[in-house]
């Protein structure tokens, strides 16, 4: 992927640089925000990743509204210090994509980062989606395993799902709590890791080949093959 | 001077003074129009009628019958108040009952006021003077003297009203002044205190309905509510930030210090810097929670309040926290009616109740059931209560669970930042509630009460 960083914490960028390209990513970098937004409008991007306070006349919320106005839909993810939610509400409000709060975990990111460009690229039509010998039918809401028929509860149902449509990649527990149950705090304990090892109680465990693993320090990921 | 004008309370009065004045000044000027005016204008109608009665005999029947007329008039009005003097071209008198022309009246035919001696006194007389045909002069008058005596009065009576109404209108103006100026400066002295630091300090209100005053009083004393919360708040979040992170910053501390000292193999390394992370991200954590409390407290987050329907609030919660629940071998069991909203924060509420469960699952211990219940209390408030059979809190140690970072003796080897209860209380404060703790005998029961209204 292509991916335009714009950050002026020097000690922030270089961390993020370096585990994008070790990630095999290339990486342009902005200090300010007038750089920023003339690399954005210019270039061709697969995501930008955008800080919210920014030197050079324009911060991040003026970079993506001068963005969107002319048509660029680039996925951007916002990195702030703010971690109010009204903060977060605004950020998405202006037209970004996803919202992370500094301090964050270079997994979180790169888990988002992902998330972002695969839905940029997704095409809507999808009706049914598969993971190895898993298989979701999205009309008739029935979801399958080597033809064996899962009875998930609508909320599996949704957290399967969004595992399905993310596959190979990792998700983070935030994310989960953000996407399929909508919420915004972090929870004192794991709630997510108890629903995660129901889903696999019902679509791992009678099957030899687990599908659904777990990446120590990040999250989730669903897999047909683990890497 | 300029300074004095732009004082409110000095233009306030200014103002009230002119008004006065110039309300005065109008009623005076009516009584005038009113009383000398319109004998003044009487008078002008009687002698023009006789000027033109007189001129038409001229005309009709030559000078015979103007002095024939003039003679009657004289004779008929009798007594000396009406003047009448006939004069051919060049003054001299043909009949009337003035002796010669009087020197007040000049050569221009028009209306005079002459000042004629008649029976050895002097008197006011308004006159006048119109040319006939053939050249022939005519004066008509009338003795105005006791109209001018009138008027005179009537001139001193108005004098005497203005010089009253001028010295009502500043007393009245000070008055309306001083009055203004009173709760003004009261209010200037109790917040000139208040800027030297008595926070506590208060505009004193009047009991009762109250005037603009009272209502500005009343206004600014809960802003000053508001910005003593505030200001508390700040302090208490300061305090537990100083006191609190200092904990986990100085284990991380001597994690990495260890690290260095020892300098392990690197898969040992690893491991440590592994948990050193999970140290930040704890303080991370305390940070976060710390934030939003103090975001809570200030009160702001009211503006964004929409309606929340807590059924599905709390049955969202319910499905969201009972696999950790039933993960310790007990149950979640929900009793939630539907139609139930509330006015508030629906992600802070959810969190709240996120918090309460997150506690109940926590203490829940095997074959027990932890109670999720909405309903609605006697006084018409609504009640979100998670009640469960684990150790409870001890009464002595009620009051002081919902203060930050308190960690109860039973609690501790747990994890959390301690806060939990800390959000929720301040939580139920926002939407004007109360968190209350209960026994569930056994076990813990947290109310969190919400008004309706």
């Amino acid at each position: 992927m292509k991916i335009l960083l714009v950050e002026d914490n020097e000690r922030v960028a270089e961390f993020v640089a370096k585990g994008l390209k070790e990630s095999g990513h290339v990486l342009d970098h902005a200090g300010n925000g007038r750089d920023g937004l003339f690399l954005a409008s210019s270039e061709r991007y697969d995501a930008i990743i955008l800080d919210r306070m920014l030197p050079g006349g324009i911060d991040g919320l003026g970079i993506i509204e001068a963005l969107r106005k002319t048509g660029n839909k680039t996925p951007i993810l916002i990195l702030s210090a703010l971690a109010e939610v009204d903060d977060r509400i605004r950020g998405l409000k202006a037209g970004g994509d996803d919202y992370l709060t500094k301090p964050f975990a270079f997994g979180e990111l790169m888990a988002r980062l992902d998330a972002l460009v695969r839905r940029s690229q997704r095409v809507d039509a999808e009706t049914t989606l598969s993971v190895g010998d898993l298989r979701m039918d999205l009309l008739a809401r029935q979801v399958t395993r080597a033809g064996k028929a899962i009875d998930l509860q609508p909320r599996e149902f949704k957290l399967l799902e969004y595992l399905m449509r993310h596959a190979e990649q990792a998700v983070t527990r935030t994310m989960l709590l953000e996407n399929v149950w909508d919420y915004h705090f972090d929870p004192q304990t794991n709630v997510i890791d108890a629903h995660i090892s129901k889903l696999r109680q019902k679509i791992d465990a009678p099957f030899d080949r687990p599908l659904l693993h777990t990446i120590r320090g990040v999250g989730y990921k669903l897999a047909a093959t683990q890497a | 001077m300029t300074r004095l004008l732009h004082s409110t309370s000095v233009r306030l009065a200014l103002g009230y003074a002119l008004l006065f004045i110039l309300s005065s000044a109008l009623i005076g000027g009516f009584l005038w129009w009113r009383t000398t005016g319109y004998l003044e204008r009487a008078i002008d109608d009687v002698i023009v009628a006789d000027t033109r009665a007189i001129g038409d005999r001229l005309r009709d029947f030559g000078l015979a019958g103007a002095v024939e007329i003039v003679n009657l008039r004289v004779r008929r009005v009798g007594d000396d108040r009406a003047i009448y003097l006939l004069t051919d071209p060049r003054r001299n008198p043909v009949t009337g009952n003035l002796a010669a022309w009087p020197p007040d009246i000049g050569d221009r035919p028009g209306w005079y006021h002459a000042s004629l001696v008649r029976d050895g006194t002097r008197r006011l007389t308004r006159i006048l003077y119109v040319q006939l045909p053939n050249n022939f002069r005519l004066l008509v008058g009338r003795d105005v003297e006791d109209r001018e005596a009138l008027r005179q009065l009537v001139f001193n009576a108005l004098g005497w009203a203005a010089a009253a109404a001028i010295a009502l209108a500043v007393l009245g103006g000070l008055l309306v002044r001083r009055a203004a100026l009173a709760r003004i400066e009261e209010i200037n002295r109790t917040a000139s205190e208040i800027v030297k630091g008595d926070l506590a300090r208060r505009l004193p209100t009047r009991r009762g309905p109250g005037d603009e005053f009272d209502e500005l009083a009343i206004i600014i004393n809960g802003m000053l509510d508001q910005i003593q919360q505030l200001v508390e708040g700040l302090q208490t979040t300061s305090h537990a930030i100083a006191h609190d992170l200092r904990t986990p910053l100085a284990e991380l501390r001597g994690r990495l210090e260890s690290l260095l000292l020892r300098r392990p193999q690197s898969e040992t390394a690893f491991e440590e810097v592994q948990e050193a992370v999970a140290d930040v991200d704890r303080v991370i954590e305390i940070f976060n929670a710390l934030l939003r409390l103090a975001e809570i407290d200030s009160g702001l987050r009211r503006s964004g309040f929409s309606r929340v329907d807590l059924p599905t609030l709390v049955e969202d919660a319910a499905e969201l926290y009972r696999p950790i629940v039933e993960e310790k071998g007990a149950s979640l069991v929900l009793e939630a009616p539907v139609g139930l909203t509330v006015e508030g924060d629906p992600f802070l509420l959810a969190q709240a109740v996120g918090n309460l469960l997150d506690n109940a699952a926590k203490v829940a211990p095997a074959g027990c059931a932890v109670t999720l219940s909405l309903t609605r209390n006697a006084e018409g408030g609504i009640e979100i209560a998670v009640a469960d059979r684990g150790p409870g809190i001890p009464d002595a140690e009620k009051p002081r669970v919902t203060e930050r970072f308190f960690r109860g003796d039973a609690s501790r080897g747990t994890a959390g930042s301690g806060l939990g209860l800390s959000l929720v209380a301040a939580v139920a404060r926002l939407h004007g509630g109360t968190l209350v703790l209960e026994d569930n005998e056994p076990g813990l029961k947290a109310r969190l009460i919400l008004p309706t209204v």
